[in-house]
């Protein structure tokens, strides 16, 4: 027996250390983890795992502040501006950048991580090692939440440390849009996840539909210079609703009320997706 | 399934099991019980039906039709319930790339100590700190063995588990399986290395085209399928009438100064013996012993369809 694989005797003692008799196992579950405990666990696991991912990294804390370092340092901090909604312009995309955050973590960040890890064969080991099925989609969930969490506070921060943070001037609905802007994407990427064939297709998917959005939806030109047609697909881009969601309370340009509404229906219907498809058992479909 | 003794004894009971991808039936009308407490082998050719089958017992497929049993628990209406009674290594599933081995442990472990006690059991501290995507394929399924038998579990499903292993890491992991079985738990495995299966599987099962085919143990297939021991020698002599009367002896062929036999497993002492008796001893006899490979051809063709 060679020792460079293992030790079997030490196994043998390991596996003698509790019996195998079907009567110990025989009226409760020999499991004494919880679910709760199962959620935690992985939960804990996957944000360690996420943060070495230099794709999370880039698109979630990089880009949104590095980009709205550079927009606001070329149009500025006057007042008054109309392509700006008489807004300043540096405020106007601290606001937007919000948005950005969410579209990165909805859009390139859940997608690929959930797409790679059915491809990959990942689900299928927490499934044989008796996680219940929902566990993983909720983990995903949950860790989006926490990035999105952690990405406001990286541009909250550089917006302290250069332009300054703008004025909130209705907090309430201003924290509401941010929340369900927060579950809506987050929703979104895991639903996206769950129904991509590949991580590579989950990938791309995302790429697509982020770049497009970031540039109509707020993250982009001044909404003022966007051609009329521009301006309606914009419209129909979920992420101009949750921009607008934000930055509409945040800086005194509505209630945001309608924008929460179809935010809201986002979220529904995303969340709807992944629960139905993750309490199915995964390979019955 | 209705006989009482073998529904005490069993772990797993798979009764009419049938699954269907689409058009291409891939599992049909599979009936197998497993006993507690032993190594059970699955065998067959690619496609025969061997993954799909585990795969339903262990409630991660649905099958179409029949029914299915794990230590007497439905595996997808009751998963809950066996939750850390069975232990798996299936066919491709993985783990993240950018895992470490010590936090694999612990996410599958249900407690440190016991996480603590395998990191150390399986010789994994020495890796703790390495990435899971840069393991060598040995290190990958010592690591998969160690989850499979993190939580003591009643019955292991192990499919391919010795695949890409080198010759010397496979015997090691053998004796892993024989120590987990001699401690109680009953050991289901799905394998191509017809060697292993012969080495380990006190019974197994041959599916072909998504039916069972034949099953017994190892010996009895051999035995079942195979043409018996074929002994080749050098003899020069042109008298080998005598060779067709030793007791089981089947078959005679002359091969130019070697002669070739064949018989029954008594035969080589028989051929031994007479060939003392005759001062006849040839430089050298090689003896062919039929295994559990030549049986499997026997039982099914190259292309999986059965014989039988």
């Amino acid at each position: 027996m060679s020792s460079q694989v293992a030790n079997p005797e030490a196994v043998s003692q390991l596996h003698s250390s509790e019996s195998h008799s079907s009567e110990s196992h025989s009226s409760e579950p020999h499991s004494s983890r919880s679910s709760i405990n199962q959620v935690l666990r992985l939960f804990g696991t996957e944000m360690r795992l996420f943060l070495r991912e230099s794709q999370v990294l880039i698109f979630v804390f990089g880009f949104p502040v590095l980009t709205v370092l550079v927009l606001g340092g070329v149009f500025g901090n006057e007042t008054g501006d109309s392509g700006f909604e008489n807004i300043n312009p540096q405020a106007f995309y601290i606001a937007a950048y919000f948005g950005v955050v969410l579209a990165a973590i909805g859009l390139i960040m859940l997608p690929a991580h959930v797409a790679s890890y059915i491809e990959s064969g990942v689900i299928r080991r927490f499934e044989t090692a008796g996680f219940a099925t929902w566990v993983f989609p909720l983990v995903q969930f949950m860790s989006g939440i926490a990035f999105a969490v952690l990405g406001f506070a990286s541009l909250l921060a550089t917006a302290y440390l250069t332009y300054g943070i703008p004025e909130i001037l209705d907090w309430p609905r201003t924290l509401l849009g941010l929340g369900l802007g927060t579950l809506a994407f987050t929703s979104i990427g895991v639903a996206l996840g769950v129904f991509m064939p590949s991580a590579r297709a989950a990938q791309g998917l995302g790429l697509t539909m982020f770049f497009p959005m970031f540039l109509l939806s707020g993250g982009g030109p001044p909404p003022a210079a966007l051609p009329d047609t521009m301006s309606t697909v914009a419209n129909w881009l979920p992420l101009s609703h949750v921009t607008r969601a934000i930055q509409e309370p945040w800086l005194g340009l509505g209630d945001g009320q309608d924008h929460l509404l179809i935010v809201f229906a986002m979220l529904v219907v995303a969340t709807g997706v992944w629960m139905i498809k993750s309490t199915r058992v995964s390979a019955a479909a | 399934m209705g006989n009482q003794t073998k529904t005490d004894s069993a772990v797993l009971e798979i009764d009419s099991l049938t699954k269907a991808y689409g058009n291409r039936q891939a599992v049909s009308s599979l009936s197998l019980s497993v006993k507690r407490g032993e190594i059970f082998g699955i065998l067959g050719s690619n496609g025969a039906g061997k993954t799909t089958s585990v795969e339903c017992a262990q409630g991660i497929r649905r099958a179409d039709s029949g029914q299915v049993r794990v230590l007497g628990k439905d595996p997808i209406k009751e998963r809950a319930q066996l939750r850390g009674r069975v232990g798996s290594q299936l066919q491709d599933s993985n783990l993240p790339d950018q895992i470490r081995v010590a936090e694999a442990v612990d996410l599958f472990a249900d407690d440190r100590t016991q996480a603590k006690m395998a990191m150390s059991n399986w010789q994994l501290d020495e890796i703790a700190k390495s990435k899971f995507g840069g393991l060598s394929g040995g290190q990958r399924q010592r690591l998969f063995l160690a989850l499979a038998l993190l939580n003591r579990p009643e019955i292991v499903f192990l499919d391919e588990l010795t695949q890409g292993l080198d010759p010397n890491a496979r015997r090691t992991v053998w004796e892993l399986i024989e120590k987990v079985r001699d401690q109680g738990a009953t050991v289901v495995l799905v394998t191509h290395f017809m060697e292993e299966a012969e080495v380990l599987c006190d019974r197994v099962v041959v599916m072909a085209g998504g039916k069972l085919v034949d099953e017994g143990s190892p010996a009895e297939l051999i035995e079942r399928h195979s043409k018996g021991i074929r002994m080749r020698f050098e003899y020069d002599n042109a008298d080998l009438d005598w060779i067709e009367n030793v007791p089981g002896v089947t078959g005679v062929t002359p091969y130019g100064t070697e002669v070739g036999v064949t018989g029954k497993s008594q035969v080589i002492a028989h051929i031994g013996a007479a060939l003392i008796q005759r001062g006849s001893i040839p430089e050298s006899i090689r003896v062919d012993q039929p295994n559990l490979e030549t049986a499997l051809l026997k039982i099914i063709n190259p292309n999986g369809v059965a014989h039988v």
